[in-house]
């Protein structure tokens, strides 16, 4: 590298030199050189980010609108190049917004508001117009169509990537078979070796996208997901910041640019769940860091030398003996009343007392009177050295903070410290407070925490021992505790917005205050329903579960995880699950081991959950398919390309919850389902042996067969449902009777399907014609070894077809004659 | 044997096949208790004076996959039972376990013998009927009998009278599997000698000791089938002849005079009818081992577990079984009975069995 320092003494400008070569960079340039960063690295690649943000934009525009979202994708050959032309249904947009979606990056709706969406800084479309414009050279094409217009706008342009500005080449009316909806048509390099994840991607929009109908066609392709649902995600509404997630920079440019007056009135105005409580507590924490806290000493107990009485009457002048008595001892009664007491609430005490007494001795206490009565009851309070005293006597008496000091430095450390070593460090405290300028004793927590500091290192270099880091911090937490807020009214908004330190004193204070969570109307999870129903679209499975989570907060975003599973049918059972991630209902193709949500499915214990897991950690094998869903107004990603969730430790709990939550469903159905199968099992074997055993006794007794469906119902813990007809007149009486030999209550649905009408059906049973066939129904519920008997009386060439539900089939014996 | 006793057992199977038949029709699930045939569920009967079974049961019932099964080829076996007994047929236990190969379904046959012997025991507790009642015999038994004996034999092919002395050859008389076909005619016996091993046995023939002593030595051939306990039974209570035990001087021998004397833990459901309480251990004891110094091997892990079961095993909790296996966990030694020749081939037969017999007021 030229090194220009050796060159300096001898030519001058070299500043200027320089700085000639140096300018601003369009955003848009910076991008053409950075393409890696949105996901437009390789030409495999680039084609399925492509596909990615015009499906994204295309999905937002619809539910945006309320329009149920039919999504048209097709990749055509075309020479060297690729040819992607996407279509939605949407809205439609106006000529003059069109160029700048499409044709400007960082342009969009998205960046400034809180809301979930799919996309949030405006680059991605355009940076596929940008793509296709630098690897083709060919304009993008745009055709779109707002509701209730005749003719669409076709526009061709590309981006300016000087300017940063769209530049348009054609523009004209043209027809369009769609009522309304965007269509953009992009040629760009690219290759198709990226076709598993492009469908994959599809796939996935389409599974957590329940409401939306997708169709791809490429050359090799064609799919169509049909819609699972016609029930649009919820609306999102924009929500103000969370104070837990405002960073010093935003709270400053907030500040400038409020109405308030008060900080009481912004935090309120500009902030989600602020209202008046939760401003006040942040008001006093910031209080708390502003001001400080007052020290609040024990008040003089009966056994101490303090007579406060004696030194208000000392300092009070002229106001007449009684009147003065009176003022003494009212200070010195409501002194006692308190068991510590602060400075300002000594000089509130004493202002209530001289009002007491003037209203009744008609004698004025006027604010000098009273400062002179408080400030010699706090020289008495603190035991300030008074200034005649003699040095040596002072040195002999201790003062009172230190019994103060003492006691709650002793309540905080480890009973093992020595009592002396406890004492000295207290009368250093002590001091400490003493040689404090303000005679308040106003400390903020960390100048209080130097003090702790201060007389635990002497206490340390003469006592020779040592005084902790958790031994400090206990102390200084005792006293902190003990401390108080101080009333001092916080300063207005425009004094604030103006003071770096003071603006930062009210961000701490934000944060230490407990608010609750954002709401999250903000957001539009999926919900567990529609997981559910978006997995059973596109999964033949045997099983599915999902759960959705509460709301949670990580820097102020709330944000809320889902996850679903999918298990067994015709998801292959060779190799690991597959596990797919979501971001805000957009699937995450690539870098799956950079991705938060892999991390999390990789820590579980799967073996407990029912699944083969190797090892006993990463992800487990079989036929299984994990979904999980982070939706948030700020997902936070590993990179701007937006490929992986990165490891906030908020959103891996939440994650790890979800996915556990489903599990839980997971690991029932699984040991259901073994349980199903060893009975099954069991009744194949019972099923040959016991009728074979059945007809070898027989033999050998010299007797018919015998009946064996009882002992097989009670060996199976069955549930019995047996017909018995009898003749009975003309014509016959049937009962139909079920036995319980389960471990638990049945509820059974029995409907026999008779050829005549039946008479004299017992309680609690239906008949119902149809077509000349009387539906029975009958809802029985039978408890463990019980038996409940439906009968009626039918006619004797009547046909009968005897149907049970809600009994699994495994425990199911039906005998119908 | 007569066809009337046949006839009964034959009933007392088919019973057992009514009853779960029974059991079917009543939409019970079949099923059949027998007691529990382990060490822990044996109490003695202080009136009949042997052990038998206790209160415990198993039940083999149809709930399960394996017990099934296991009524199944109850069932099967019962057929093949009252059959034999029908045509006046016998089999051994390790046929019926072939036999059942050719049984048309495969769930009833067996998979081993253990299972085939198991279920005979099960069928002889449960119809109270005993395995020679059933035409059942082990294998081989092969032990035998020497000494001054006269008896009637009932063969397949007609009556032997046979004395046990002058009749047979130094082989002696061969215990039949079913004793009871026997008949006692006269003996000038004075008391049994059961003998554990075959080369004893033979050194008492050869010395002549049961022509000396007026001792009818029967063979035991290790643990003793059950026709030899039985008919050492018959012997001592038909004859009131006394009954001695000579066997090696370790655990597995103390348990084989268990048998003939207590009755065996498998077969304590006929204790009654083949134990012989009054029967008395002559040696090896632990205490001869010390006594008459003799060559000794030192006790093997198993020995020293089989001593210390035995000490819980409730058959031998008596003062005199106590003391001689603690004295034998003690020197950790272990003898065999034809050690004795290391003081000559004669010192049995002359000083042992003489002593030994006399201190036991035996002769």
């Amino acid at each position: 590298m030229t090194s220009f320092q050796s060159t300096l003494g001898e030519e001058s400008g070299i500043a200027e030199e320089l700085a000639e070569s140096q300018q601003a960079i369009s955003i848009a340039e910076f991008f053409e050189k950075n393409k890696h960063m949105l996901g437009f690295d390789s030409g495999a690649r680039g084609l399925v980010t492509a596909v990615k943000e015009a499906v994204d934009n295309a999905l937002d525009a619809a539910e945006e609108a309320g329009i149920l979202p039919d999504i048209y994708v097709e990749i055509q050959e075309s020479g060297d190049y690729y040819k992607l032309i996407v279509e939605d249904n949407g809205p439609g947009l106006t000529k003059e917004s069109l160029p700048k979606v499409f044709g400007k990056l960082l342009y969009g709706s998205r960046f400034h508001a809180r809301e979930q969406s799919r996309g949030q800084q405006g680059i991605g479309i355009s940076a596929a117009v940008l793509y296709s414009q630098l690897t083709s050279g060919k304009p993008a094409k745009i055709t779109s169509r707002t509701q209730g217009s005749s003719e669409a706008e076709y526009f061709e342009l590309i981006v300016d990537t000087d300017e940063n500005e769209p530049e348009i080449s054609v523009e004209e009316t043209t027809s369009w078979d769609r009522p309304h909806g965007t269509r953009i048509e992009l040629e760009m390099e690219g290759n198709m070796r990226a076709r598993q994840q492009l469908h994959d991607y599809i796939k996935h929009t389409a599974v957590v996208n329940p409401h939306a109908r997708l169709e791809l066609k490429e050359p090799n392709a064609h799919f169509k997901f049909e819609r699972g649902t016609d029930q649009l995600p919820e609306e999102t509404e924009e929500i103000r910041p969370h104070p837990h997630g405002v960073e010093l920079g935003t709270v400053i440019k907030m500040l400038s640019a409020t109405d308030s007056q008060t900080i009481s009135g912004f935090l309120q105005e500009e902030f989600t769940r602020v209202g008046k409580k939760t401003a006040d507590s942040v008001i006093d924490a910031f209080r708390d860091r502003h001001y400080g806290r007052e020290m609040r000493w024990s008040s003089p107990d009966d056994t101490e030398d303090v007579d406060v009485g004696a030194a208000v009457s000392e300092a009070t002048a002229n106001k007449g003996a009684d009147a003065t008595a009176a003022f003494a001892d009212a200070i010195a009664d409501a002194v006692a009343d308190r068991e510590r007491i602060a400075h300002h609430e000594l000089i509130d005490l004493v202002a209530e007392a001289a009002d007491a007494v003037e209203d009744e001795h008609g004698t004025a206490f006027g604010e000098t009177v009273q400062e002179n009565a408080g400030g010699a009851v706090w020289s008495a309070l603190i035991d300030a050295p008074e200034e005649t005293a003699d040095p040596d006597e002072s040195a002999v008496e201790e003062s009172r903070l230190v019994t103060d000091c003492y006691e709650l430095a002793d309540a905080a450390t480890s009973t093992r410290k020595d009592d002396a070593v406890i004492h000295g460090f207290a009368s250093r405290l002590a001091a400490k407070f003493e040689d404090e300028d303000d005679e308040r004793h106003r400390l903020t927590r960390s100048q209080l925490r130097e003090h702790v500091d201060r007389a635990a290192d002497l206490t340390e270099e003469y006592d020779e021992v040592s005084f902790g880091d958790t031994a400090r911090e206990n102390v200084t937490e005792a006293v902190w505790d003990v401390m108080v807020t101080v009333p001092d009214d916080p300063p207005l908004v425009r004094e604030l917005s103006g003071d770096r330190d003071a603006t930062s004193d009210l961000v701490d204070a934000m944060r230490a205050t407990d608010i609750m969570a954002p709401p999250t109307r903000c957001l539009s999870p999926i919900t567990d329903d529609l997981i559910e129903a978006g997995l059973e679209k596109e999964f033949d499975a045997d099983f599915y579960a999902a759960a959705t989570r509460d709301a949670e907060v990580h820097s102020g975003d709330p944000f809320v995880v889902e996850a679903g599973i999918a298990y067994g049918g015709e998801i292959p059972a060779e190799g690991s699950a597959d596990v797919l991630r979501f971001a805000n209902r957009v699937p995450l193709v690539y870098q799956r081991g950079a991705c938060a949500t892999t991390d999390v499915v990789k820590s579980i214990g799967w073996r407990n959950y029912g699944l083969d897991q190797p090892g006993g950690s990463g992800l487990p094998n079989g036929p299984a398919v994990i979904m999980v869903h982070v939706a948030s107004t700020n997902v936070p990603f590993t990179s701007e390309s937006k490929d992986a969730v990165a490891n906030v430790p908020a959103i891996e709990d939440e994650i790890e919850l979800a996915i556990r939550e489903a599990a839980r469903e997971l690991k029932s159905f699984l040991n259901k389902r073994r349980s199903m199968e060893k009975r099954r099992k069991k009744q194949n074997v019972l099923g040959k042996i016991l009728p074979e055993m059945a007809e070898k006794v027989a033999e050998v007794t010299d007797r018919e067969e015998p009946e064996i469906d009882d002992a097989i119902a009670r060996i199976m813990n069955n549930v019995l449902v047996e017909r018995h007809c009898e003749a009975n007149g003309d014509g016959q009486a049937v009962s139909v009777v079920v036995e319980n030999h389960s471990s638990t209550n049945e509820s059974l649905e029995v409907t026999d399907i008779v050829s005549a009408e039946p008479r004299n059906l017992s309680d609690g049973a239906t008949a119902v014609e149809m077509d000349g066939e009387w539906f029975v129904k009958w809802e029985p519920e039978v408890s463990s070894e019980d038996e409940a008997v439906l009968e009626y009386e039918v006619d004797n060439d009547a046909a009968f077809d005897l149907d049970v539900k809600g009994v699994e089939s495994a425990k199911l014996t039906v005998t119908d004659q | 044997m007569s066809a009337e006793n046949d006839q009964q057992a034959r009933e007392q199977l088919l019973d057992l096949a009514a009853q779960f038949y029974d059991q079917f029709e009543l939409g019970e699930i079949p099923h059949m208790s027998v007691p529990t045939r382990t060490k822990s569920n044996i109490e003695y009967d202080e009136q009949k004076d042997v052990w038998v079974y206790g209160d415990r049961e198993s039940t083999r019932s149809a709930n399960s996959v394996r017990g099934a099964r296991k009524l199944l080829k109850a069932v099967y076996t019962i057929e093949f039972l009252a059959n034999q007994l029908e045509q006046d047929r016998s089999s051994t236990l390790r046929e019926l376990y072939y036999l059942s190969e050719s049984w048309d379904n495969t769930e009833a046959q067996f998979n081993d013998q253990d299972e085939s012997n198991g279920l005979i025991e099960d069928l002889e507790i449960v119809s109270g009927v005993t395995r020679e009642d059933f035409h059942m015999r082990p294998e081989e038994s092969g032990a035998t009998i020497m000494g001054p004996l006269h008896l009637r034999e009932q063969t397949r092919r007609g009556e032997r009278e046979i004395h046990c002395q002058e009749d047979v050859g130094e082989g002696g008389y061969q215990i039949p599997n079913n004793p009871d076909t026997i008949e006692f005619l006269d003996t000038d016996a004075d008391f049994i000698l059961a003998v554990e091993t075959g080369g004893m046995r033979d050194r008492l023939v050869e010395n002549g000791f049961d022509e000396e002593y007026n001792a009818l030595i029967v063979h035991l051939k290790g643990q003793p089938a059950r026709a030899t306990r039985r008919i050492t039974k018959r012997l001592h209570d038909e004859l009131d002849l006394p009954v001695t035990v000579f066997a090696d001087g370790d655990p597995w021998s103390y348990r084989i005079y268990g048998s003939v004397a207590y009755g065996s833990i498998k077969s304590a459901h006929l204790s009654e009818y083949l134990a012989t309480p009054e029967a008395q251990y002559i040696g090896i004891q632990p205490a001869d081992i010390v006594e008459y110094d003799l060559p000794t091997d030192p006790l093997s892990d198993s020995d020293i577990n089989a001593l210390e079961s035995e000490l819980e095993d409730p058959r031998f909790q008596t003062d005199y079984w106590e003391e001689q296996i603690e004295l034998q966990l003690e020197i950790g030694k272990k003898s065999e009975q034809q050690s004795l020749a290391a003081r000559g081939l004669d010192f049995v037969t002359e000083t042992y069995l003489p002593e030994r017999l006399s201190e036991m007021n035996v002769i």
